[in-house]
């Protein structure tokens, strides 16, 4: 007994998500420069911005269901901890088994062995963001199990090998003459054409048959009921409803804040999440799994999983402003209304979440260190919180975020993984000599004086400021001079 | 011992399920859900049940599902009508629901099949044989044009989703308002059956370039049979 070895350590590895996010200024550049992608960006929120206005043609309504539903998810929060115990109980005593992660490596390390236990070879996904997060594909790719995506969105954005570039809408970034050439290049035997419905219908057709032979369903979740034990989804295409029912294993997969207590707190969440996304009074399927095949039913998968993933949620949750990031149900009205992702697109940030919403919660689950540059990439107009469903006060949490990233690494009751991440020595000396300056009138005079008197000094180039502006240049005499002089010149020139 | 080769996912599991509720507990500590604000519905005119179907009407045809009104005794021919016209020879339904005994009148060249398989055995002939299928409806919400199905071993899941015609049999007396009156109603809190779905139209996408295209990877047209007594 003595040389029992525990089963290995699973090997955490940084997300590849952190270096993208890293380099958020470099894409920020290479992708505004691209004016086709700007191009097809400016429509797509156009678009949805026009079919969200639609759908809520009575101010009094949309206003008393945000009120609502902010309140649910703040009560779901409050009771999270319950509610998620009461949703194992629920979901266990219905048949579905229930897996905890707190890392993403964790929880694509348990559906990986979920699947190898069922001997299985081939995946469809239905749209699922959190596996986004885990990058589940690469993960179960090392495994020699192939992950095809079955949204339409996320079948073509996995052809052209690359990440959704917005949650609701993942190859909005493409145009259809980009996704003819892609299905051209990639699908033996499709001529190049440019008609949307002989696309869908091409892509209908290869998807029809993997449904048909995959070992595996994986799936996200929309809302969790713990009341029920249910595992609600929503969608449009059909495949959310193929993934879940016809292969043997479902796999969900879910971030722990999709936990909702009742089953009456469904309707008025999913009545605000399709007409905040893209302006449908329901979407087509709205689909309510309790159980696994039951004796004597003829189809349904015979093993029903759920895996709650952490990745940082507890992070934010453990701070009560921060928290409010967390009643977020995925609707994408936030980057719809962004003009800074309506100009930089959403492959931009690096991260799986883009937009607003991203820029919120992406430095909870890459840290601070990574993601610092996100939540300055924000005019503050607001538009996202004025649009948000749940009432999360977007711009107030960046603004959050901002402070956390310059703080001192060493100042007490550090919230977030990396704060002090963004903080520049030089930027920081500034401010405090500008705090200074601003506290001694002596100090405040005789800076304004140089300024004014030494104004020929000012450098032409001012870094990125003075890339596409001109440098500032002082006036020659300060306000408070000038007003001084006004006076005596009026009070000398008329009588 | 056994030195297994691959990390113990049971492990994972409960020692992240025992940390991360530690962690979210302690926010919670003292927590008086009492105090908890007073959440309001919004108050939805009431419709009387003309007003009701008009708008149940509106949203399926706005949702590019096509809605018949009919009696009952009209089912058979209207569905052998509307096989014909697609040139479609044959059809899937449940057995033992209440519809079954009116399919025997359908139009005699029409193959009938019962889903009386099970889909193990059967899965590339239910994705390759059948190219139509009706089923029942457990009942309808006015406020989203969308109907409700309850699948059961009579009528599964795969019925109403992989046929790419899909007729389905709504009963105008069994219209609530809303998702909310319903579930309320129905008190459906108290037990709910494997599997419920809304179907509020054909499959649909507009993932390309916005443009909407139908038939996705559900059925590409609802025919919706409006039982109207």
């Amino acid at each position: 007994m003595t040389d029992q070895q525990a089963s290995p350590q699973l090997e955490e590895q940084e997300s590849k998500y952190a270096k993208s996010a890293r380099a958020f200024r470099d894409n920020v550049t290479r992708d505004l420069a691209n004016s086709e992608l700007r191009s097809n960006f400016r429509g797509a929120m156009d678009y949805l911005m026009d079919k969200r206005k639609a759908a809520f043609c009575e101010e009094t309504e949309l206003e008393t269901l945000r009120i609502q539903c902010q309140q649910i998810k703040q009560r779901c929060l409050a009771k999270l901890p319950i509610l998620l115990e009461q949703l194992e109980d629920k979901l266990t005593q219905n048949g579905i088994k229930v897996h905890w992660a707190e890392t993403t490596t964790q929880a694509n390390e348990i559906i990986a062995q979920l699947i190898e236990a069922k001997k299985g070879k081939s995946v469809v996904k239905g749209k699922s963001m959190v596996s986004e997060e885990t990058a589940l594909n690469d993960y179960l790719a090392q495994r020699q199990v192939e992950c095809l995506e079955s949204d339409m969105g996320e079948y073509i954005v996995q052809l052209a090998k690359e990440h959704p570039s917005h949650i609701i809408m993942p190859a909005i970034h493409q145009n259809k003459q980009q996704v003819a050439k892609l299905f051209a290049e990639n699908i033996e035997g499709f001529n190049y054409n440019t008609d949307v419905d002989t696309l869908i219908q091409q892509g209908r057709s290869i998807l029809r048959d993997k449904f048909c032979s995959a070992d595996v369903g994986l799936s996200g979740v929309n809302f969790a009921v713990a009341e029920t034990g249910t595992l609600c989804l929503v969608e449009n295409e059909g495949n959310g409803r193929m993934c879940t029912t016809v292969p043997d294993l479902h796999i969900a997969i879910t971030g722990i804040e999709k936990v909702v207590e009742h089953l009456a707190d469904v309707p008025p969440l999913l009545s605000l999440l399709t007409r905040s996304a893209t302006g449908q009074a329901i979407s087509t399927y709205f689909n309510m799994i309790t159980s696994p095949r039951k004796v004597g039913e003829k189809d349904g998968p015979k093993e029903v999983h759920l895996v709650l993933l952490d990745n940082g949620r507890s992070q934010a949750f453990a701070d009560e402003e921060l928290r409010q990031t967390l009643q977020c149900i995925r609707c994408g009205a936030c980057m719809n209304h962004c003009p800074v992702y309506t100009r930089i697109g959403g492959h931009a940030y690096g991260t799986v979440y883009p937009g607003p919403i991203g820029k919120m919660i992406s430095p909870h689950m890459l840290g601070l260190e990574a993601t610092s540059d996100l939540p300055t990439a924000s005019s503050l107009c607001g538009a996202c919180g004025e649009v948000c469903p749940v009432k999360i006060p977007i711009p107030k949490l960046l603004l959050r975020l901002r402070k956390e990233s310059v703080k001192p690494k060493d100042a007490a009751g550090e919230v977030m993984k990396g704060q002090g991440a963004g903080r520049s020595a030089t930027e920081a000396f500034i401010w405090k000599a500008w705090a200074l300056v601003h506290k001694s009138s002596l100090l405040y005079q005789l800076s304004m004086w140089s300024l004014t008197r030494f104004r020929f000094l000012m450098p032409k180039n001012l870094g990125p400021w003075t890339r596409v502006r001109t440098a500032p240049k002082p006036a020659a005499k300060t306000l408070h001079e000038q007003l001084k002089n006004r006076k005596s010149q009026a009070s000398t020139g008329r009588g | 011992m056994k030195h297994s080769e691959k990390p113990n996912i049971e492990d994972i599991s409960t020692s992240a399920r025992a940390s991360i509720l530690a962690k979210i507990k302690a926010q919670v500590v003292g927590a008086d859900y009492d105090k908890l604000p007073q959440e309001n519905a919004f108050v939805y005119p009431t419709l009387n049940k003309t007003e009701q179907l008009a708008q149940f009407y509106l949203h399926l045809e706005a949702n590019h599902a096509q809605v018949i009104k009919l009696a009952e005794a009209d089912l058979a021919s209207v569905i052998s009508a509307e096989l014909n016209k697609r040139a479609i020879t044959s059809l899937l339904y449940g057995k033992n629901t209440d519809y079954a005994t009116s399919m025997a009148s359908l139009a005699p060249q029409l193959q009938l099949q019962a889903y009386d398989f099970s889909i193990d055995d059967h899965k590339a002939s239910l994705f390759n044989d059948y190219p139509a299928a009706v089923s029942s409806s457990r009942c309808a919400i006015s406020a989203t044009g969308s109907i409700v199905l309850w699948p059961d071993e009579n009528e599964p899941r795969t019925l109403s989703l992989v046929p790419p015609v899909h007729f389905v049999i709504v009963d105008a007396n069994t219209l609530y308002p809303d998702f909310q009156s319903l579930i309320e109603q129905q008190q459906w809190q108290k037990n709910l059956p494997t599997n419920v779905v809304f179907i509020s139209g054909p499959s649909k996408t507009a993932d390309i370039q916005q443009t909407l295209a139908y038939g996705a990877h559900g059925p590409k047209e609802l025919i919706v049979l409006l039982l109207n007594s």
